[in-house]
């Protein structure tokens, strides 16, 4: 494939190649305002998508945050991940006298390398942010909105866990937009596992529980769908929100969200283990439920 | 004298996760599921010459507080830092799915008379969050676990034990920090970034790992009760902490949510509020946010004992009884 | 790289039954070792298995083990080891508390 242009970084162009034209009002979701000082480094707000309205929660790789410096290029800070979840809650709450097929979705444009480390984020408990924030977006995927998330540049780590492994579908640009999706890299690895760095240049090449990238964490189950054009984003978009809208009118919710990726990631082949060792402690603890159940 | 009443005397700080997990439940009561046995080690760390474990280094199973059945997930610290790979991922995952399952049973066996026998979940931390040896799938099993705390959410409480030597942190620090509620050990220590982490990234004039009392005062045990960033502060004991655990499943599945700090829009709107206050006081220390709350002389908290310290301390006071799911 | 994977058989005069189905000991820290103790019938044999990181000292192990089965006059009962880089001190001395346990707790297995 030729060269292209990568999305690192451009967060907000990412919205406007999805969203339907002009239809971004930033900082808004129903009658709630957000206070625009708030967490410059994430977008909310609301927008249409295929003449729906939708809730979109982007990282902006373009801003930083004044009162904590650690948030910068796209970083997930201490009020970036309350901001997040406060969309998230507004949206549930927008929506809450509506059928379940008909609550609004949630797109997540995910960019950032990381959550801020830093001695007042850890002071405040900033773990309460990110996680607080996963506990929203599954309240959101349980009450029947679509969350769909889309990697355009980097998912890296504990913030790609905030900000996308809560969603239903998962989407990425393919790695030739120098898409990122991992842990961390091999370097870092090699110093604090202390294995040697060939080693893991070698396994990252094959082994998808470690490697990094797209086309590793796709057969992990870890990415739905690969996009390999930026004009294909909002297509895919538009066509995961009616899927996922569809699986949850029946009922299979359990074809979604991180649980359904397990189906996947043993379907693809990339996670074996995972299915076995669940089906054997559910086949151990049924030999002893009666004495721990009915006491 | 029976080996669960020697433990209950043991430190919870120097136990091994099968032993908090036999010791944190009623005598005798404890069985391990997919225990060494059953040797399902992870088939990642051969290839990479790394040592295994016939458990991965989580032991979970179920055992009895009364007539509660009580599933126990417990980490242990000395293999690989108590990280989660797909094994020990995969291990809390089925926990939780089988603790929820429970629950669904046992209220359609005992229609009205459930609520003494409702199941809960414990998990015993002691982890740095992802096992970067089989990264992604640790990384994958991390996102699971939370949707099943989500599926959890008042039904059966979901209950943190905070005491270990490694602590709780990395991707584990955000799973801690959605249970329900939080028992600590003034040992414990709990937060997203490890000290060795912050000073690497933030250079050692903005936190000097090596400094123990400082690495205690952002993440320890003191420290988090009075920030109510964990809800109950015990002695360095198994008992203490069974004891506490034991108390605390008295109480109804809605004051237990009463106990959360995230988990509904009125929390997040309580946490902000913090936010702001962090703005506001721009904290060079702990100690700043102690004095702050009404601590006078912030620096001998630390030195004093556990219960003067329960006496003396001023805590964070919180706007939000809780909140109910979606309230 | 890989695992090393060591197996071991001995064979005692008069061995003394194992008082368990199984029991488990240890955990696999940095220099430290877990144990799997499992009665089998061997025909009074000793089988040993033994999963390390450390390469050459095959030997050693083999020492250390006999030694131990020699002593407790073991038999008919598999053992399974994984191993952190422990010295032979640390597996010696597992190893004895581990039948010590074993012997001290023969009413119930926790």
């Amino acid at each position: 494939m030729d060269e292209v242009e990568s999305m690192i970084g451009r967060g907000r162009e990412a919205i406007d190649m999805i969203i339907d034209a002009d239809s971004l009002q930033e900082g808004i979701i129903g009658e709630f305002q957000f206070d625009p000082e708030l967490g410059p480094g994430a977008v909310v707000g609301t927008v249409t998508i295929g003449g729906q309205p939708a809730t979109i929660i982007a990282n902006d790789a373009d801003e930083y945050n004044p009162r904590f410096p650690v948030v910068f290029a796209g970083v997930i800070g201490l009020e970036e991940g309350y901001k997040m979840a406060l969309a998230v809650y507004r949206t549930i709450t927008v929506d809450k006298e509506k059928p379940l097929d008909q609550k609004r979705a949630l797109l997540l444009i995910v960019d950032t390398p990381g959550n801020g480390p830093g001695k007042i984020e850890e002071i405040m408990g900033m773990n309460k942010s990110t996680g607080g924030y996963q506990l929203a977006l599954a309240e959101a995927r349980k009450a029947g909105h679509p969350v769909i998330a889309i990697v355009i540049g980097r998912a890296i780590s504990g913030a790609f866990l905030c900000h996308g492994l809560q969603a239903d579908h998962i989407l990425s640009l393919s790695k030739e937009f120098g898409t990122m999706i991992h842990v961390m890299p091999l370097t870092s690895i090699s110093r604090i596992t202390k294995l040697d760095i060939e080693l893991l240049e070698d396994l990252s090449t094959k082994n998808p529980v470690f490697a990094a990238g797209v086309n590793f964490f796709y057969r992990l189950g870890g990415v739905n769908e690969v996009v390999d054009q930026v004009e294909g984003m909002r297509d895919a978009m538009i066509r995961h929100i009616d899927e996922v809208r569809e699986l949850k009118r029946t009922g299979q919710f359990d074809k979604l969200g991180p649980w359904g990726r397990g189906t996947i990631g043993a379907e693809r082949g990339g996670r074996q283990t995972r299915k076995m060792v669940i089906e054997k402690m559910t086949e151990e603890f049924d030999a002893v439920a009666d004495k721990y159940l009915y006491a | 004298m029976s080996v669960w009443n020697q433990l209950q005397k043991n430190s919870f700080l120097e136990s091994s996760a099968r032993q908090r997990a036999n010791g944190i439940v009623d005598n005798g009561t404890f069985t391990e599921l997919l225990g060494p046995r059953d040797r399902v080690s992870s088939p990642h760390l051969p290839v990479l010459g790394e040592a295994v474990a016939f458990d991965d280094g989580i032991v979970t199973g179920v055992g009895l507080i009364g007539k509660r059945p009580v599933f126990v997930i417990s980490q242990e610290g000395r293999f690989i830092g108590g990280s989660v790979g797909e094994v020990g991922g995969g291990k809390m995952v089925a926990t939780l799915k089988l603790a929820i399952g429970a629950y669904h049973q046992i209220k359609e066996k005992y229609p009205t008379s459930y609520q003494g026998r409702l199941p809960a979940v414990v998990i015993s931390f002691e982890t740095g969050g992802v096992r970067l040896h089989e990264s992604n799938a640790g990384l994958l099993a991390h996102a699971e676990v939370m949707d099943q705390f989500q599926d959890a959410r008042g039904k059966i409480p979901v209950i943190s034990l905070i005491g270990s030597k490694i602590g709780c942190f990395g991707g584990m620090g955000f799973v801690g920090a959605a249970t329900d509620l939080i028992i600590m050990s003034e040992q414990g220590r709990l937060g997203l970034t490890g000290p060795e982490v912050i000073e690497q990234e933030m250079g050692k004039d903005e936190f000097d790992a090596s400094n123990k009392a400082l690495v205690y005062r952002t993440t320890g045990g003191k420290h988090k009760y009075i920030m109510q960033d964990c809800n109950f502060l015990v002695e360095d004991s198994i008992e203490a902490f069974r004891t506490q655990l034991a108390e605390v499943l008295t109480l109804s599945m809605e004051s237990i949510e009463e106990m959360r700090r995230v988990g509904s829009q009125k929390l997040v709107e309580e946490q902000l509020e913090l936010v702001k206050l962090a703005v506001e006081l721009d904290p060079r220390d702990s100690m700043d946010v102690w004095k702050y709350f009404g601590n006078e002389s912030p620096a001998i908290l630390p030195e004093l004992s556990l219960t003067d310290f329960l006496k003396q301390a001023k805590r964070r006071v919180r706007k939000v009884e809780g909140g109910s799911v979606n309230g | 790289m890989a695992l090393q994977q060591l197996k071991f058989e001995f064979k005692v005069n008069n061995p003394i039954e194992f008082s368990h189905e199984w029991r488990h000991h240890g955990v696999v820290g940095s220099g430290d070792l877990e144990i799997l103790m499992e009665k089998k019938d061997l025909g009074g044999a000793v089988q040993v298995q033994v999963v390390t990181p450390v390469v050459g000292f095959d030997k050693v192990w083999g020492m250390v083990l006999e030694k131990i089965v020699k002593e407790n006059r073991l038999g008919n009962i598999s053992i399974e080891i994984n191993d952190n880089n422990a010295t032979p001190i640390v597996v010696s001395m597992r190893l004895r508390q581990a039948l010590a346990e074993a012997a001290k707790d023969v009413r119930k297995e926790v």
